[in-house]
Order: structure tokens, then C-alpha cells, then sequence
């Protein structure tokens, strides 16, 4: 079944994203290195991620960038297209952290026909609130250009 | 590790040697061995439970505008089918290239930006590039080292894909710190 599509003319700044949450569990840091290949010992060894100066391990950035990629494509559809994202890893999500993602709408303006919608998205914690804050620019469809589209 | 020893230690690392040598260093092109497949985005969209079916659901993906499975927006997977994995990486990562006094790193942000959808079947290819290299201390590391990389992927049509900048922190142990080595 086809997902629902929001349109341009749908959003509006201060609108939220819905996100969802992860408990950071052992069986979560394993599909963390399973599903980034990134086999750089401090996202699984405790003992190197001490010796490196860390209070523990810490999840890496192809899972933080999956987290808020997800918050941002749930919302947009299928149509909608992430132009940009830029996050930065402030603080770390830690085993027994329970990682919320959000986002929030900051901007619609239109560039010639394209809708196009800026954001904030982030991931937090209750140990340290926001640890990767993050911004992104998206294209959405536009009810009132004869195209194609869902919406 | 005496004064004298860490003393030493610091003035062998020239920062301005590195900059002039790395900065604007751009590798060959590489390109991925296997074209962008769907398990590797399945695993992928596994780690944080995204159920979008337009990443993992074959016939839904070919019902879509898109005509095909498409590969979720992260700079992270792009730069694997370009060529970090599957395993063995067609190349290391950029950071063993410039030398630092530290060998532990942390990637401190990421900046991606789109000018295409990547789908299953496509091609990637990657040139990295040094944007910056300069040395700003932190907490872990009085001396610790940032690099600036830039990745830009093309498709097999030679088309842009995406541009992916990474901020790395690199840092020496505790242990290390305290012995002055570099």
C-alpha cells in the first residue's frame, strides 16, 4: 500500500516530526556494526574505548546519520527529497541510553516551483539531552504544479 | 616520560609541513567493486528500525516514481558502495594518509549534500579530497588534530550523486598525553 504523501503546501514552521526512540541494548550496538560495516573498535570494545579517554563505547556516525535520515524520510514520503543534512556528534548515545529522535520545521519557502522545507532534526537522551543536533534542507511536492504526484 | 622527551615530542610534529603537504591532496577516482544491492541497505535500515518500503521492499520500490529499490539518504552508505566496503575497502580511510600526532579518532560532524536519488543497480564512484587540516586542542588532547574530508560520489552515468564533508578529530590516548608522545 502507498505511503501517505505530505505536500509543501501541507507544512508549516514550527510543525513537528514525529520520530521514535531506541533503546541502546547490546543487540543494538551489534546491528550498529552490522548495518555501517564500521569496524572501528571504539563503537564496540569498552576496554579500547577506556584506553582512548571514553567513559564507554559510543554509537558511531552511520548510525546517528541513519536515526535522523529515518525522521526525516518517514515524514517526507516517497516524493519528497533530502537535499542536505549536516549533524554534529556533541555528545555520544551509550549502552542503556534511550535514543529519542525529533525533528521541527524551521522554514518553507518556494526556489522557482520547488517546494522546499528546512529543519532541524536531532537525537537525544535522558543522560545528556542532545547529543547530534542536526539541520536539513528537503524538496516536497507541490499540489498546485501539474505534476505526477500523490498529493 | 621526562619534560625534555615531551618538549621534543611536540616540536616534531609541524603542523604547517602538514597543512602544505595535505591540504587540497585529492585521491584517484575509485569505484565501488558491486553496484549498490539491497541487503547491505536492509542491514543497514536494520539498525534503526526503518521500515520504509521504498528502502526494503523490492516490488514496492519498482511501483514507486522511482522505478526501483532506493538506497536510504546517508552519506555513510553512499561512500560504502563507492568503495569503503564490502569488505576489503578498494582503500584505507583518509586518515592514516595525514600524519597526526594521535591515532584515535572521533568524527565530529557531517555534512551531506544531495543532488540525486542512488537506487539499487546504480554504480558509485568516489575521489576524496583534504579540505583542511589544522591542530586545536581538546580536553582529551592539548594537541589534537582536525581534518577536513571531503567525499564526492559520482553514478555510472558520471553524474553527481552527493558530496559528503566530514570534521575528524584526531586525538592520542590519556596514557599518551601524559607521556608526551606523538
Amino acid at each position: 500500500m502507498k505511503r501517505t504523501q505530505i505536500c509543501w503546501e501541507d507544512v508549516a514552521v514550527g510543525d513537528a516530526l514525529e520520530g521514535f526512540s531506541l533503546d541502546i541494548t547490546p543487540r543494538r550496538v551489534a546491528l550498529q556494526v552490522s548495518g555501517s560495516q564500521d569496524w572501528y573498535p571504539v563503537h564496540f570494545d569498552p576496554g579500547f574505548a577506556r584506553k582512548a579517554g571514553h567513559p564507554d563505547i559510543f554509537m558511531n556516525t552511520g548510525f546517528l546519520q541513519a536515526a535522523l535520515v529515518r525522521v526525516i524520510t518517514d515524514w517526507m514520503g516517497d516524493e519528497g527529497f533530502l537535499r542536505r543534512l549536516r549533524m554534529e556528534m556533541r555528545r555520544q548515545q551509550r549502552p542503556d541510553d534511550t535514543m529519542v529522535c525529533k525533528g521541527r520545521v524551521t522554514g518553507v519557502r518556494l526556489e522557482g516551483v520547488e517546494g522546499v522545507v528546512e529543519l532541524d532534526v536531532w537525537a537525544e537522551n535522558e543522560r545528556e539531552g542532545v547529543t547530534t543536533p542536526g539541520t536539513a534542507v528537503v524538496e516536497l511536492p507541490r499540489r498546485r504544479v501539474e505534476r505526477t504526484l500523490s498529493c | 616520560m621526562g619534560e625534555g622527551t615531551a618538549k621534543q615530542a611536540t616540536t616534531a610534529y609541524d603542523i604547517e609541513a602538514v597543512r602544505e603537504k595535505y591540504i587540497g591532496f585529492e585521491t584517484a577516482k575509485a569505484t565501488g567493486r558491486y553496484a549498490v544491492e539491497r541487503d547491505p541497505i536492509r542491514r543497514h535500515c536494520h539498525m534503526v528500525d526503518d521500515n520504509n518500503p521504498l528502502f526494503i521492499d523490492a516490488e514496492y520500490g519498482e511501483a514507486s516514481p522511482h522505478g526501483a529499490t532506493v538506497c536510504p539518504s546517508s552519506g555513510w552508505l553512499a561512500l560504502y558502495f563507492a568503495s569503503l566496503g564490502p569488505w576489503p575497502a578498494a582503500f584505507e580511510p583518509l586518515f592514516p594518509l595525514v600524519p597526526t600526532p594521535g591515532k584515535r579518532i572521533i568524527n565530529m560532524s557531517q555534512e551531506v549534500e544531495w543532488s540525486r536519488r542512488i537506487k539499487v543497480g546504480d554504480r558509485l564512484s568516489v575521489v576524496r579530497r583534504i579540505a583542511d587540516v589544522y591542530q586545536k586542542g581538546v580536553s582529551l588532547d592539548p594537541e589534537a588534530v582536525w581534518i577536513v574530508a571531503e567525499a564526492i560520489i559520482t553514478n555510472q552515468r558520471d553524474e553527481d550523486v552527493c558530496v559528503i564533508r566530514n570534521t575528524l578529530l584526531t586525538h592520542r590516548t590519556p596514557e599518551e598525553v601524559a607521556g608526551g608522545a606523538t
